[in-house]
């Protein structure tokens, strides 16, 4: 049984929370958070200890995974301090807000010889898992041309700290870092970039990327990322080759609508598209981890993998800034 | 008293559908069809009524009020000056206007020498959804616009359109103008800057079949474009034109053929059947009332050229790997 501590009790860390519920060999029992009663209310449900001190959930002795479910910026300092007590690494994505820190993370998990993987959970979503099988398939011949959708209204959160690009890193590192990841593992290396945004311009409540990529392997790839669709949220892939092509759009293959005049949170008779899958993605992602622990594997998704993404993320923003393709490699 | 029409070359498919439209109307007369092929286009006469011309000078001497243009790419220019020259008052050119900033300037400064005038053919304009989108946005329900994402996908036509020397260029010459048009239209802007990707890799030709622009208007919005002929032939479509327009306060967005039947036949397979609108009925139609009335088109051959920049920037800027400045 691998004992986990989870660090931040904000949405991920509470759902987090409640997929290792699910995971026979794993248990949580610490959750830490600075606003204890965020703390608590994730770990009276699994009964687990609840803390306001992150330092004291990394130094407790029984704890062998800590699961880092904190705002970017304070994914570094934690991994490290982690990575030092010898324990076990996953921190949600994306890695970090900056190259280089996330490289030392990687090198300090490397040296203290624990675990890494990073919550690019895009890559246990069925729909992408399937995506990715067809085009190894060869069903539409060669990929030439994707397009990619990840949208939404502008995200809340602790401090308002999304709309602070030099901590979230606006739509590029916090939302399409999950499109770039999957196309990465898709399509490989970048070879060059150029981007559009509004991450730096300063709108109330809206961010929206446009983000053209060109991989060493001649694919072309245009992602489109939006905090601007105030309608909700959805995905789409369009995926065209030189033998067909496929689709799909998350409003379309919703198989269960609910129209309830008194659900709660649906604003009164809004009816909300669902798509229940029997295991949750997260559920997925950190039963893998688990496992690589248990196992002593390599996790499904290195540091690396999360550098990388970053990295595409990172050269985006700097895209934007400059007005000019990015060349790759950044780092 | 019928409008008399002639039509100069059918080589543009589009032809045969302004035609049918013309044909539709009770008041307007298809007077004479010139046509480069002279085998289709007796057949084509005899379907759509008027004589056939093999010479399209004595065509433009037959008192003609309106011309329409539906020629190659490359030809527009010869036959949109020699209708001008003619002394015709009303051409509509299918677009891009022409395949050189050069040619749609002759164009544009021989039709107003010659009092004529210009105008292309975008009709997209007509679509009703595009043209409520347009009201939606004048009626401020999204704010100010901040981005836009569009696409003008398409199948791969073969024919002429592969032949650059006819065509201009692929999938970016053919399929840059209609939306660049509908983003001036909406915006009333213009695009100052284009960077492009630009590709031959679904059919792996001598011209691009891919290509994905980035544009910066003048009022500070950018947008993206993907001209690409990347509906493959089992696709249920032949392709579309999408905007979404991101605002300020909301988002607007229009699928312009979304109106359709799903049909799976044994036969044929998969198809989406369009029942919405014929634009092409709404652009034939407004081009006909201009002419009647003696008042200019809304879209002008300024216009055009507008639109045709945009797609040569684009070229540009894949051979560079650099954004251009328009």
């Amino acid at each position: 049984m691998l004992k986990v501590g989870i660090i931040g009790a904000g949405t991920m860390g509470s759902m987090h929370a409640d997929c290792y519920s699910e995971i026979p060999s794993a248990k949580v029992i610490a959750i830490a958070d600075t606003r204890i009663e965020a703390a608590k209310r994730a770990a009276e449900k699994h009964s687990a200890q609840a803390l306001d001190d992150i330092d004291k959930l990394i130094s407790m002795k029984d704890v062998d995974i800590i699961d880092v479910c904190l705002p970017t910026p304070m994914h570094k300092e934690n991994v490290l301090k982690a990575a030092s007590a010898k324990k076990h690494v996953f921190c949600e994505k994306p890695i970090a807000r900056e190259l280089v820190d996330g490289k030392e993370m990687i090198e300090a998990c490397k040296k203290a010889g624990v675990k890494l993987m990073v919550g690019h959970v895009l890559r246990f979503f069925q729909e992408y898992v399937i995506a990715k099988s067809i085009i190894e398939s060869g069903a539409i011949g060669k990929p030439v041309m994707i397009r990619s959708t990840r949208a939404a209204g502008h995200p809340q959160g602790w401090s308002n700290w999304y709309s602070n690009v030099q901590m979230a890193g606006g739509v590029p590192l916090d939302l399409i870092i999950h499109d770039f990841d999957f196309l990465r593992w898709c399509f490989g290396e970048v070879d060059h970039l150029y981007a559009k945004g509004l991450t730096y311009a300063n709108v109330p409540d809206v961010d929206y990327s446009l983000v053209t990529i060109r991989f060493k392997n001649g694919v072309i790839a245009h992602v489109e990322g939006s905090w601007a669709h105030i309608s909700g949220f959805f995905v789409k892939l369009e995926v065209a080759g030189d033998g067909g092509l496929f689709e799909f759009d998350s409003r379309t293959s919703s198989p269960l609508r609910v129209a309830s005049k008194t659900a709660k949170g649906s604003g009164g008779g809004v009816e909300v598209p669902q798509n229940p899958v029997i295991e949750s993605p997260y559920t997925t992602e950190l039963r893998h981890f688990i496992k690589a622990v248990e196992k002593d594997e390599e996790p499904p998704v290195t540091g690396e993998d999360a550098l990388r993404a970053i990295e595409i993320a990172i050269g985006a923003l700097k895209s934007m800034e400059t007005g000019k393709p990015i060349v790759f490699p950044l780092i | 008293m019928n409008v008399r029409i002639g039509i100069l070359s059918f080589a543009h498919m589009h032809a045969t559908s302004y035609a049918s439209c013309l044909k539709q109307m009770d008041d307007v007369e298809i007077v004479g069809i010139y046509n480069e092929d002279e085998g289709q286009g007796k057949t084509l006469s005899q379907r759509y009524g008027g004589n056939f011309y093999s010479n399209y000078n004595k065509l433009l001497d037959q008192k003609l009020d309106g011309v329409i243009v539906c020629s190659t790419n490359a030809d527009h220019k010869k036959y949109v000056v020699a209708a001008a020259d003619a002394g015709c008052k009303h051409i509509l050119c299918e677009k891009p206007i022409a395949t050189t900033v050069e040619d749609a300037q002759t164009m544009i400064d021989r039709c107003k020498a010659n009092g004529a005038e210009l105008g292309i053919a975008f009709p997209c304009r007509y679509i009703p959804a595009v043209i409520n989108a347009k009201l939606a946005l004048d009626d401020n329900s999204i704010g100010k616009v901040l981005a836009a994402k569009t696409t003008n996908h398409g199948r791969m036509p073969g024919g002429w359109f592969i032949q650059k020397e006819k065509s201009g260029g692929g999938a970016v010459m053919d399929h840059t103008p209609h939306v660049v048009d509908l983003l001036r239209w909406f915006m009333k802007s213009d695009p100052v800057e284009v960077y492009a990707e630009i590709d031959n890799k679904f059919y792996n030709m001598d011209i691009d079949d891919t290509g994905i622009l980035t544009m910066q208007f003048d009022n500070g919005v950018f947008a993206t474009l993907d001209t690409s002929w990347s509906r493959t032939k089992s696709y249920p479509t032949w392709g579309d034109v999408t905007m979404e327009l991101v605002g300020t306060d909301g988002v607007i967005s229009v699928d312009s053929f979304a109106q359709d039947i799903d049909l799976y036949s044994d036969a044929s397979g998969a198809h989406w059947i369009y029942w919405g609108d014929n634009m092409d009925f709404g652009l034939v139609n407004d081009f006909v009332a201009s002419v009647r009335r003696e008042k200019p088109f809304q879209i002008k051959g300024e216009d055009g050229l507008k639109a045709l920049e945009v797609a040569i920037a684009a070229y540009e800027s894949a051979k560079t790997k650099s954004p251009v400045k328009i």
